[in-house]
This record gives C-alpha cells, structure tokens and sequence, in this order.
C-alpha cells in the first residue's frame, strides 16, 4: 500500500485553466511537469472527455509564473489526482460557461444543450448550434472572455505527533501486489528474476498503456534497489559513481511483467483515478527477496543481494 | 583539420581538433541534437549513433576517426518529406518512450538489429539492446516496439 500525495496536513494543491484559442484549438494551462510519466496526455484525455471533443484540438502550455498557477510538483505520485481534478474541474467550468452564454445566444431558457466535436447545440432545436470558438468571438464583441478554471485542494489531516495517527494521513492509497519467479544460479549466486505479475488497484486508469509503463519501469527499479544498486560512499566521497560500478538492470536483467489493472474507483480521484508512480516500485524488492528465500533457504535483511552474499550465505548453510 | 564525412545521407566538411568527439560534432557542429551525452564513457548507450552502419557511443569515438565514414542518427530516419520512420512509428504505438532520453539510441541499435536480422526474438531484441540503458521504462514497451516493426517490416513495410 502507498500513500500518495503530500498529505500530512500540506496544504496541496493544482490549479488549471481552458480557454479557446485559434479557430479550432482548446489550449490547456497547467504547469504540472510531464517527466515522460504522462501528466500531460492524462489532462488532454480528461478535457477531451468532458468536452466531447477529439484530443488533437488541444494544446498544453509550458509551467511558467506568468502564465500558469501553481500545479504542485510532480513527485509524491500526485499529478493525475490533483492536475487531473484540477482540469477537469477547469473543462467543466468551460463547458458551462460555453451552456450558460450559448443559451443566451439561442435565446432559449431552456438549460439543456449539449456539445458534439467543438459545437454546442439546444436540445430544444438542435438547427441551433454554433462553434465554441464562434461563441468565442461573440463573446469578445461584448467584452467578455470565454474560459474555465479549476482547482483542486484536498483537506489533507496533520497526524498526532504522539500517534502518528490522523483521519487520512495521505490524499488516497493505491494497492500493488506483485509475484515474481526467480532463479538462482547456486555456483555463480547470480540471481535472474524470470517472471513478475503485477495486481494494481489503480481506481480506474486513464491510460492503461501509460500504467503498466509505470508498473514496468517500477520493477524494473525494484529488481536494481533489490539485487544491483548500492552507492558506495567512503569519508563522503562516492567510490561508484559510473555505470559501470553503479549497475542498474539492463534489458537483459529485466522480466517480463505481467499486469492486472484493478479498477476499484476511488471516490475523490478524477474519473475514479489514483497515482501509480512511486507504489509501482515498492512490492518488488520484498517479493525478489521472499523468492530467494523460497528457493534457497536463506532470508536476507541488507540490500542489494549481490551475488557475493548470496554465495557467502550459501557458504555459510554448509557450514 | 579538416575532415569529410556522409552523414543522413548528405557530405559535410567540418573543421575539427583532433581531440574533438564525434557526439560534439554532431551536436554542436552540425546541431543535429537527437543524439544524446548520458554518462560520456560509453557506458549508457544514449549517443549511439550508427558509423558505417554499426552502432557506436558516439562520446567515445574522436572526430578525426570519421573521417571518410558514414554516419546514421535518428534525424536520418525521417522521409524526405518530413514523416516519421515505421520504426519511431512503433515506439510510439507501442508506448516505448517515457523521459524519451535513452529513445534515439535505442533506435538506432534497434535499426541495426532488424537490418541483421527481420525477425528477432524477445531475449534476440534484449541482447541488442543491453548496451542502452533506460531508467524509465524496463524495457518491455521498448521490446513490443521492435517487434511490431518487425511485423510491419515482415508485412512489406519499410524499414531499409
């Protein structure tokens, strides 16, 4: 289980902003940071998705001061919960505003409209119909500006510092069990980890493709924290510091993953949504080294099970 | 010195000194910037480039060395009008790229490999690939990506 989010009492947040822009474009203010985990494609699906309009029409600006808000950072597995929220908060926001003037524009009072690939029509007569970006521009004649924005603030809940309890210590939690196959060359102490099937309840996954990228690359981190990676740090210097000492797997050191996507939805998430960056990674190590045991008898308590102790331990049994 | 080379397919004469690396010429000279430095020890993979057709870290290797040779980067994949190669084509349907860093010398080894061979075999795609290392992704999207440009090479696609 992971906690995601800053929590703790943080007060977090995103904010977000739409508003048409050209003649067929929706551009998308936020500064979340996509560091190729895919924030950004997360917001055009969710604006394209309370929109109604294909993903292609929007655009996404850079993180900058004078022109975005605060989106938070992009760590703590936060940014599909929180710019998630924030955009589609910001996409509904549009949408009605793009109802409310259109309405005025058919003179209709009736509230129902709908919106089909960037035109909004009355359910009343539906001939009535005109473009966002038409509605746009007669808005601008009339001084005013079509937009919509969003936030997003989570009460997050301070622990007891005697308990280290609170209501929600975290924003959401999301679920990883992970099973691997290992194989242990007993000669060598070489372990190669053959197989892993991953179960996440990830509350509904906005991108699948994106989320087993996540749960593979976090394995893959996990398999390094488990059996490779160990900086070597004497009188403050690191003695490693290179690939070629600080080893981090390889394709060839990598397994296959099998992923089971468990779409339980959280109540808070946008669109039932959790973050799965960081809880990716956590199941892997325990499970590597629970396999090892199972296999050769022997439970390790330091990180990485170099193939040194595991031949010193095997040493050590027939001892 | 001077030196001339084929690179993407078009002769280029470029003043160099002879302690100059070939990834800084390419980068810096030409400013064709796909081609990345990771570690600049050969270590990583992230500047390989291909140099008369196999690949190399292009941090290790110095100017003068290219002198006469042929040279292929990721920017020599797109078609004369612009579109993108089947196989960058595949790593974008198949989810390949996260940070991207790593991504134009992985294609490049993959390049060479399906050139070798049409049809390679998971562990075959894994054992060319062990010298480019990525942080993001754990290789798996990566290896469907070579595979399905395998496919569509086996299809009749172009991949030359």
């Amino acid at each position: 289980m992971f906690g995601f989010g800053y929590g703790e009492g943080f007060p977090d947040h995103s904010i977000a902003s739409l508003e048409p822009i050209d003649n067929d474009k929706i551009l998308i203010r936020t500064s979340a940071a996509d560091v190729g985990q895919g924030v950004k494609t997360v917001a055009v699906q969710i604006a394209s998705e309370v929109l109604k309009l294909a993903p292609e029409h929007f655009v996404l600006s850079e993180g900058d001061t004078h022109i975005t808000q605060n989106a938070g950072s992009t760590s703590a597995t936060r940014q599909t919960y929180f710019t998630g929220h924030a955009v589609k908060e910001a996409a509904e926001d549009l949408l009605g505003n793009i109802y409310h003037y259109a309405s005025q524009e058919f003179v209709t009072n009736h509230p129902e409209m709908g919106t089909k690939e960037g035109r909004v029509f009355s359910h009343v007569d539906p001939d009535q119909e005109m473009t966002i970006w038409q509605l746009r521009d007669k808005l601008a004649d009339e001084g005013i500006e079509l937009k919509g924005r969003g936030t997003f603030f989570p009460k997050t809940f301070k622990p007891d510092p005697e308990t280290g309890q609170a209501e929600k210590v975290y924003v959401g939690y999301t679920f990883h069990s992970q099973v691997v196959e290992v194989a242990v060359d007993t000669i060598t102490g070489e372990v190669t980890v053959e197989k892993a099937y991953s179960a996440v309840d990830i509350g509904q996954a906005i991108n699948p493709q994106a989320v087993e990228g996540q749960i593979e690359g976090g394995t893959a981190q996990g398999l390094g924290m488990a059996l490779m990676e160990e900086q070597i740090i004497e009188k403050g210097r690191t003695l490693n510091p290179d690939m070629s000492r600080y080893l981090v797997p390889t394709a060839v050191d990598t397994p296959e993953v099998e992923t089971i996507l468990i779409e339980n939805e959280d109540n808070d998430g946008p669109f039932g949504a959790k973050g799965v960056g960081e809880p990716a990674m956590i199941a892997t190590a325990p499970a590597i080294i629970n396999a090892i045991h199972d296999a050769i008898g022997v439970r390790f308590y330091e990180l990485p099970v170099t193939p040194e102790k595991i031949k010193e331990a095997l040493a050590n049994k027939e001892q | 010195m001077k030196i001339t080379f084929t690179i993407n397919n078009k002769e280029k004469t470029v003043e160099v000194s002879p302690h100059q690396r070939l990834l800084d010429v390419i980068r810096k000279e030409l400013g064709l910037t796909a081609a990345k430095e990771g570690c600049g020890k050969g270590e990583c993979g992230a500047c390989t480039v291909l140099l008369n057709g196999e690949p190399v870290a292009s941090c290790l290797v110095l100017a003068p060395q290219a002198d006469g040779a042929e040279i292929l980067t990721v920017e020599g994949l797109l078609s004369e009008e612009g579109d993108i190669h089947p196989l960058q084509q595949a790593f974008l349907d198949a989810g390949a790229v996260q940070c991207g860093f790593c991504i134009p010398g992985t294609i490049m080894t993959s390049y060479r490999l399906l050139q070798e061979k049409a049809n390679p075999e998971r562990q075959e795609i894994r054992e060319a690939l062990a010298g480019n290392i990525c942080r993001c992704t754990g290789y798996q999207k990566i290896i469907d990506a070579v595979e399905l440009a395998a496919e569509k090479w086996q299809a009749g696609g172009e991949v030359q």
